[in-house]
């Protein structure tokens, strides 16, 4: 099972959170804080990999992974493969790409709830549910669609981050 | 784009942003976090609010409460959120919601309804957005709220809403399993699912399910194999397709199932065997999610009933693996070793340098790992050199739960293979001084009784001598600043049980030492008591010996003061100290006899020395002593099994008292009591806590009792509890144990020599530029394989000989070093209670049935059916899972064909640069960001870097 999901930028500030069993918030930084930790004492060129048990008890890694300034952590137990959690890692960066076209750390920060509809599409409870970008692309697509839909009815001005996408 | 940011967000929130990443403090954070926190509750408490500023407050909350504040002012809101109309609120609500809330939150009945609602909603996507709610909120009270509808939706024309519906349910039998017990088969059903991805998603509650009972899902064998079958022989549809391994992630999955179901079976791994050796064939091992399934095919074939086809080539993937400059695939490769060398343990001869690289790496992980790996290795031929690296590591790290971990690693290792008495000692010195607070005090209470027994064999001498050098180390040790509590125990209890026993030391000298131990750690009351109870015995000692003793000033110092202590079991030790010295010779030798710490206690139950003592009682006009169960008016008056001192006549009873919870009880005669059978009393426990005497009123009668704790029956030889390679009648162990003896007799195995010698041969040939340090390493880790190791290896004993302690250690590392002979032995002899591997080479290379045909009997529709209805799965007609993924995809061909097919990253971004619409958004949003004025600082000043740059 996938315990977390944590992408933060390399100075230690959460971009996103998600814990598949609930966490208090105080618990939560407590974790993102000890992981940062970690994570900046490993050496560059060394493995992905990083046993956490001491955070998260028994058999618990997490697989990192760098991508401009971003880490991006998943946190999981024994009935996860490493190199699959890195491989869908990368399938979610992926995805976001192909959503935000162009991804950076500023379309996560302001864009966290779609950050969340693109991971709630690939893990729901802490198992993998779907590990294809494409499906998982025309998914979100589709809900976008939907929600513009809904927002064009309202008076609110068009809201150009969404535009064109 | 005026009052708007970009990104669809507010300026409002883009500022807050802003302002958060250029703080220079944390302190500055939490203030800019808490104003903004004001202000939204400020906003959200006034009436006319629109519901769309209302959702950027709500995004607003959840990065305050991200970065770690409380926002449960605004909890309340996100519920009233979902029960919105339209989509983006209500997901926007639900998001909110699973991210503030746990599923025992007093808020969560106000979202049962709408969850009730959304999910009986004709738009899938609200569906999805309740389900996804379900997962996360929905606790065992609330399941049977939505069950039903979950239920229904496992049918949904939608397969998205089939997934969710899966996983749902997966949850729910995660949080309460007997809520949905009966609903299991709903898993299996879904297997046969036309949706692969709904498939796939059926795997995880599967692979859960089975974990947990395996027996009950041995007929899905078959299914797994074929759908395996089916998914590397690429018949799922091309998206799929993943760097272009047909859907790997689902491989991986049913691989997982695979070696659970095949784990100890023969009939259910027979019918893997093809399969697995087609998928490790074709497995593509450039990319990472190839070797992914090829590790995982590798953990396959190593949990269900050997192959020796499918071993080899595991065996020949593991060696690419470490070979590899990955890594990540080094330590896939370290942790695929672990599992092989359990069924084959010569493997780890091949690959001994490279296990020494992995130890020298600077990466932490593969260190860790690679230590799991020697862990799982070590026997008595390789346990100093293992036990050697480990608290050098130990040493070496802060992270004190590893150090805890590896601590108690090294103990049990040196419990279990110590090559000798000295070694053991020395190594538990090192442990104790570097970690003694994070080990177990059992380990203090075993070190001290193997001090006091030996090996338990007639040996005197050599028990004498371990006595001596263990007193010896810690006189050396003890004056050192911070050592550890439990350390300091051991230390007290040796000194006072042995410290004078070879007459080397003078008791002033030790009592001296005691005193200062006592006094450097004067907080520490448990210490204290160990010390003071050390002084009582070498005082005892002295006197038994008849020899004149002279208290140090410091002793009778810290004896006043102990007198005087809070603690009453301090104060009872010094006063026992006192009553003790007093004492003439014969009465001091009964109470404190010479090392009496391992005899047996004799205990009379009868208590019938106090025989006269009732006859003259009863003579005298006592009542008889009545049992309970034979008194007729107490006995329903007492629940308690009560204690009753007096005869029934008496009011008085001490139903207070516990009955005692040794198994063993010392017994105490009641002086009132006036039958035969007495009853006993509870002993004040911290008599039995501490290896002492108790009252010296007792110690009369049972002179030998004093020592409770540390008598351990039937300990001989080996300390810990077994393993497979030390309990195992081999040769190798019945070398060590002739080693241990003082005898070597590795002339008597060779019979592996040959072969073992061509491997290590091989190997040196490949790899000539390795340095001797290492091969010494790996010659003391691995048995030293090759002759042109022996010199090296013979260097090496040298060095190690000088700091040896004791004949028994050189002679073990004689038979260790002189390579080709004893020391070989043990890694190429499979240990005997693993599955026999000498059975599956003649069974699988012509098995009974033929996998093939199997299989193929399967793919037939109406076989097919047969087959599922028969094993329990109620599927009416079961499709054709075959044909049904042929068909997708096709049709998946033809939309990959309409949209361009998911690229490889790479190319994805090597063709950026020429698609002109992306390079003008992307400037797009980069004016944008920069008219909002975040602008990138020398702090961050990669911000705008695309994420795969």
């Amino acid at each position: 099972m996938i315990r977390g999901v944590i992408v933060m930028n390399d100075r230690g500030k959460p971009r996103l959170v998600k814990f598949y069993e609930f966490q208090p918030a105080e618990k939560q930084q407590e974790l993102i804080r000890s992981i940062y930790r970690v994570l900046c004492s490993r050496a560059e060129n060394v493995s992905n990999f990083v046993k956490v048990d001491s955070l998260f008890g028994q058999d618990v890694r997490l697989v990192y992974k760098t991508f401009a300034t971003l880490y991006f952590v998943f946190i999981f137990d024994s009935s996860e493969n490493e190199l699959a959690m890195l491989d869908l890692m990368q399938v979610f960066v992926e995805t976001l790409d192909k959503v935000f076209s162009n991804v950076c750390e500023l379309d996560v920060v302001f864009n966290f709830n779609k950050v969340h509809t693109i991971l709630e599409e690939f893990i729901l409870g802490g198992q993998v549910l779907e590990t294809n970008s494409s499906e998982v692309v025309k998914t979100v697509e589709e809900i976008l669609k939907m929600e513009r839909a809904a927002n064009s009815i309202k008076v609110v001005p068009s809201i150009p981050g969404w535009q064109g996408r | 784009m005026s009052s708007q940011g970009g990104f669809g967000q507010s300026k409002e929130f883009l500022d807050l942003i802003k302002s958060i990443g250029e703080a220079r403090s944390k302190a500055e954070e939490d203030r800019i976090v808490l104003r903004e926190i004001d202000t939204l509750k400020a906003r959200l408490s006034s009436p006319n609010i629109t519901k769309f500023k209302l959702k950027e407050y709500l995004m607003r909350l959840i990065y305050v409460e991200m970065l770690g504040h409380d926002a449960s002012f605004g909890y309340i809101h996100a519920v009233k959120m979902t029960h919105d109309e339209s989509l983006l609120l209500k997901r926007t609500g639900y998001l909110a919601v699973t991210l503030f809330l746990n599923e025992d939150h007093d808020l969560i009945i106000l979202i049962v309804n709408t969850i009730q609602k959304d999910l009986r909603s004709d738009n899938y996507l609200v569906v999805c957005a309740a389900l996804n709610a379900v997962c996360r909120l929905i606790n065992e009270e609330t399941i049977p709220a939505v069950l039903p509808q979950v239920v229904e939706l496992l049918g949904h024309q939608k397969e998205a809403v089939r997934k969710k519906a899966v996983m749902a349910l997966h949850r729910f039998y995660q949080r309460a399993p007997g809520s949905v017990s009966h609903l299991i088969s709903n898993f299996r059903k879904r297997l046969c699912d036309n949706d692969p991805g709904v498939m796939a998603a059926t795997l995880c509650p599967l692979f859960d399910l089975i974990t947990i009972d395996v027996n009950s899902y041995k007929d899905l064998v078959v299914s797994f194999v074929n759908i395996l079958k089916q998914v590397a022989e690429r018949r799922l549809p091309k998206s799929y397709d993943y760097h272009q391994m047909p859907a790997p992630f689902i491989q991986i999955k049913l691989l997982k199932i695979l070696s659970l179901l095949g784990n100890g079976d023969k009939k259910s791994s027979e019918q893997m065997y093809t399969i697995l050796g087609d998928i490790m064939r074709k497995c593509d091992s450039a990319s990472n999610i190839g070797n992914a399934v090829l590790y995982e095919s590798i953990c396959c074939v190593c949990s269900i009933h050997p192959n020796p086809k499918l071993l080899e080539s595991a065996a020949d993937t593991i060696s690419k693996f470490l070979k590899g400059d990955s890594h990540n695939l080094k330590y896939l490769g370290i942790d695929a070793l672990g599992l092989l060398i359990r069924i084959s343990p010569e493997i780890a001869e091949q690959h001994q340098l490279a296990v020494i690289d992995c130890l020298e790496d600077p990466d932490d992980t593969l260190k860790r790992k690679t230590f799991d790996l020697l862990y799982k290795m070590t026997k008595s031929s390789n346990v100093e050199v293992i036990v050697d690296r480990m608290i050098d590591y130990m040493i070496s790290i802060n992270d004190h739960h590893y150090k805890t971990e590896i601590a108690s690693r090294c103990v049990e290792l040196a419990e279990q293979f110590a090559p000798s008495n000295q070694w053991f000692i020395q190594t538990m010195n090192k442990v104790f001084e570097h970690a003694g607070d994070l080990v177990n005090t059992k380990v203090a209470h075993n070190l001290m009784r193997l001090i006091a027994e030996g090996f338990g064999e007639d040996d005197n001498t050599a028990d004498s001598q371990l006595r001596s050098s263990a007193v010896e180390s810690y006189l050396r040790i003890i004056g050192e600043p911070k050592l550890p509590s439990t350390f300091l125990q051991v230390i007290c209890w040796v000194l006072g049980e042995y410290g004078t026993a070879d007459g080397k030391y003078s008791a002033s000298y030790i009592t001296g030492k005691l005193c200062d131990a006592a006094e450097a750690h004067s907080t520490d009351d448990t210490v204290k008591a160990y010390a003071v109870t050390a002084l009582m015995k070498i005082y005892s000692f002295e006197i038994a010996a008849g020899r004149k003793v002279d208290m140090l000033p410091e002793c009778q110092s810290l004896v006043e003061e102990l007198l005087a202590s809070h603690s009453t079991d301090l104060q009872q030790r010094a006063y026992e100290l006192q009553a003790i010295i007093c004492l003439d010779a014969r009465a001091v030798e009964n109470i404190m006899p010479m090392d009496a710490n391992c005899e047996d206690i004799e205990i009379d139950k009868n208590l019938s020395f106090l025989d006269a003592y009732v006859q003259e009682s009863l003579e005298k006009g006592a009542q008889p002593y009545i049992p309970e169960d034979e008194r007729s008016g107490l006995s329903t008056s007492s629940n308690f099994r009560s204690q009753d001192h007096e005869s029934s006549t008496h009011a008085l009873r001490f139903e207070a008292y516990e009955l005692p919870k040794s198994s063993v009880p010392p017994k105490v005669p009641s002086v009132l009591s006036s039958s035969v059978e007495l009853v006993p009393v509870h002993e004040p426990s911290y008599v039995a806590d501490f290896p002492q005497p108790a009252t010296s009123a007792l110690t009369v009668s049972n002179s030998g009792s004093s020592e409770l704790k540390l008598r351990l029956d039937g300990v001989q030889k080996k300390w810990g509890r077994p393993t497979f390679s030390s309990t195992t009648p081999s040769t190798s162990s019945s070398d060590t144990f002739e080693s241990n003896n003082g005898t070597t007799r590795h002339e008597s195995i060779s019979s592996t020599k040959s072969k073992v010698h061509d491997v290590s041969y091989d190997s040196r040939k490949q790899q000539p530029e390795i340095s001797s340090e290492k091969q010494k390493l790996a010659a003391s880790l691995f048995g030293g394989a090759s002759k042109s190791d022996r010199k090296q290896s013979y260097s090496g004993q040298k060095v190690s000989k000088t700091n040896s302690h004791g004949a028994d250690k050189s002679d073990l590392i004689k038979a260790a070093s002189s390579s080709d002979t004893a020391a070989v032995i043990p890694t190429s002899q499979p240990p005997p209670d693993l599955l026999d591997l000498g059975e599956p080479t003649v069974t699988s290379s012509a098995p009974s049935v033929d996998p093939f045909k199997q299989l193929e009997g399967l793919l037939d529709p109406t076989q097919d059916t047969t087959k599922l209805s028969s094993s329990g799965v109620s599927v009416p007609n079961a499709p054709d899972i075959m044909s049904l993924y042929a068909d997708m995809s096709l049709s998946g061909q033809s939309t990959t064909v309409a949209n361009p097919p998911p690229n490889a990253i790479e190319t994805h971004l090597a063709k950026q640069p020429s698609k002109g619409p992306n390079v003008q958004e992307f400037l797009e949003k980069d004016a944008l960001v920069r008219q909002v004025g975040v602008t990138p600082s020398g702090q961050n000043p990669n911000l705008f870097k695309d994420l795969l740059g």
